[in-house]
């Protein structure tokens, strides 16, 4: 049997995010222009697979089967694989698992995984009640649930209840968050700082959240490269950043199928987070740095909790004591995370993934001092669905 | 924006009151449309139904063509208890979808042990705001959804809807 490929992510770029005058297929052309530019050795004929994630394409830019259309309107020519994912939220992360199985197995050799979403429609109504196909339409969204913040408002309930964490515990992940991404020019909110009295004093979005718990709604296209280890050295002298293991989870997310016991604990998250520590040889304690999906202030202080940075219930005060910022335990969100760089669901997996590659190369903005181990997380849906990809400058042995 | 309307030079002019379901936020819930009929037809009764397996007795909640739990299709319809306490609950004051009044009540709600359910995402209607609390007693309610043309042959057959929610229990 022939030896097993290793799967590296060389670099990326991403265009704007926020609310932006564009269609998709403009912001993906901004993005692969920032690629291009990331990555000046590689040339747009040496791509030979394209995995493009966008949930809403079908739906808020009239395209379905788009992944040949994106194929066509980036000047690439796919032999190995050209495909669209649809995990909303988890779109490029999940295209990532799938890079690294092709390019393991010698399917493929350089692959582009790129993820956009167009969220801001041309009447602002549209962009709400098209969330209502994104959940268990006949039974889910016909309760009500389309954009995410009541759901999680009773997630936040649930934690504050049972383990006692804080508006203010909460606020502590909302200032971080602000001030990692007031470095980030590319951030919807990039520029802006956040204090704790003006956390408190936000309107409240549907209660426990005010205005700095919730992600924006955001328009945004992102793009990286994964290549097998020999075409990654040829591309670049940057420290090569392998792809270590991998793990996603789902459930039916809301009507009868909730897995924990409260909404409060999400068993499924945990679960995901152990296949990709097992399979990337790692513990929690190795991670040096992580993206994990921060759409609303509660998320990221259960999965601090969940990935087993800190112990279950104590990721209110994990946060609050600055063990996520810079120089502490396990530094999360280093870019600004959803919650200020915002959320075009297809996208996000793709930027956080850049953001683990520049931390894990030494050339992030927000660097942590020589990371070796670094992991990226998605939640999508209403909590449906968790996505953890593990990264290191080692490759798993 | 009348004259522009009347003169059809607006929105999407060929559809001419046509249905789509593209922008339907309730289910297509006739036998032409869905095999889990039996669910809507009961519900126009007031009743409160799920399938069964008739094979391993698992009981499954969205109800189902093909058992979850061992993929057989001998499957019974039963009627499941209608009340349950509401654990935790939100109310959207603005800014609710299109289609649902604010402020919107949604709950997550938790059944007692002889029930087959454990906990059920559900929206709370006949409560005003303010009124509902942790731990209050809700029961299943229907109301009519709004009715819909589907194309058989060369007629036009109307099916008319329903869907549920829950309402709190008066004390
Ligand atoms: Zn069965």
């Amino acid at each position: 049997m022939a030896e097993t490929k290793r799967a590296c992510i060389v670099g990326g770029g991403m265009c704007k995010f926020g609310v932006r005058a564009a269609t998709i297929f403009d912001m993906l052309q901004e993005a692969t222009s920032a690629l291009s530019k990331d990555i000046p050795g590689l040339k747009p004929q040496e791509i030979d697979g394209l995995i493009f994630a966008s949930t809403t394409a079908g739906r808020n830019s009239n395209s379905l089967n788009t992944a040949p259309i994106v194929a066509h309107r980036l000047g690439l020519k796919p032999t190995s694989i050209c495909v669209r994912v649809d995990t909303l939220c988890s779109g490029s992360n999940t295209a990532i698992i799938l890079a690294k199985g092709l390019i393991e197995s010698g399917i493929a050799e350089v692959i582009m995984v790129c993820g956009t979403e167009k969220l801001n429609m041309p009447q602002r109504w549209e962009s709400v009640y098209m969330n209502l196909m994104t959940n268990d339409h006949d039974w889910d969204s016909a309760m009500g649930l389309a954009v995410p913040p009541p759901f999680f408002g009773m997630i936040a309930d649930a934690h504050m209840k049972k383990y006692g964490t804080t508006k203010a515990q909460m606020g502590a992940v909302s200032v971080t968050n602000y001030d990692y991404g007031f470095t980030n020019p590319l951030g919807q909110f990039g520029g802006r700082k956040l204090t704790i009295e003006e956390y408190l004093d936000a309107r409240t979005v549907c209660d426990p959240f005010g205005l700095n718990d919730c992600c924006p709604v955001t328009d945004g296209a992102s793009a990286v490269i994964i290549a097998s280890e020999e075409r990654a050295k040829a591309m670049t002298d940057r420290k090569l950043v392998y792809l270590r293991g991998t793990g996603q989870t789902a459930t039916h997310g809301m009507s009868a199928g909730w897995p924990g016991e409260t909404l409060a604990d999400w068993p499924h998250l945990k679960k995901a987070g152990e296949v990709a520590y097992k399979n990337a040889q790692l513990t929690p304690q190795d991670i040096d740095v992580a993206q994990t999906h921060d759409c609303f202030s509660i998320s990221e202080i259960i999965e601090v909790e969940e990935l087993g940075f800190c112990k279950k219930g104590e990721g209110g005060e994990f946060v609050a004591s600055g063990q996520v910022r810079v120089d502490g335990k396990t530094p999360v969100n280093t870019d600004g995370g959803l919650l200020t760089v915002g959320h075009p669901y297809g996208a996000t997996g793709a930027r956080q993934a850049l953001e683990i590659c520049k931390q894990l190369q030494g050339r992030a903005i927000n660097q942590v001092k020589d990371p070796k181990f670094a992991l990226t997380h998605n939640l999508s849906g209403v909590c449906a669905q968790h996505t953890v990809v593990i990264y290191g400058t080692e490759p798993v042995k | 924006m009348a004259e522009l309307q009347s003169a059809k030079l607006y929105g999407v002019p060929q559809l001419d009151g046509r249905y789509s379901q593209v922008l339907d936020m309730w289910p297509l819930e006739s036998e032409e449309s869905n095999r889990l009929f039996p669910f809507y037809d009961n519900m126009k009764q007031g009743r409160w139904t799920t399938t069964k397996c008739k094979k391993c007795g698992y009981i499954h909640y969205p109800p189902v063509v093909t058992c979850t739990n061992c993929w057989s299709e001998d499957l019974e319809w039963v009627d499941i208890p209608k009340k349950a306490k509401v654990v935790s609950f939100t109310e959207t004051m603005a800014g609710a979808p299109l289609g649902f009044d604010s402020p919107l009540i949604v709950a997550w709600l938790g059944f007692d042990k002889s029930h087959p359910l454990k906990h059920l995402f559900v929206r709370i209607i006949n409560c005003a705001a303010g009124q509902l609390k942790a731990g209050d007693e809700v029961q299943f309610v229907t109301f009519e959804v709004p009715s819909i043309p589907i194309d058989v042959k060369k007629d036009v057959k109307v099916c008319d809807r329903v869907y549920y929610a829950f309402e709190p229990v008066k004390k």
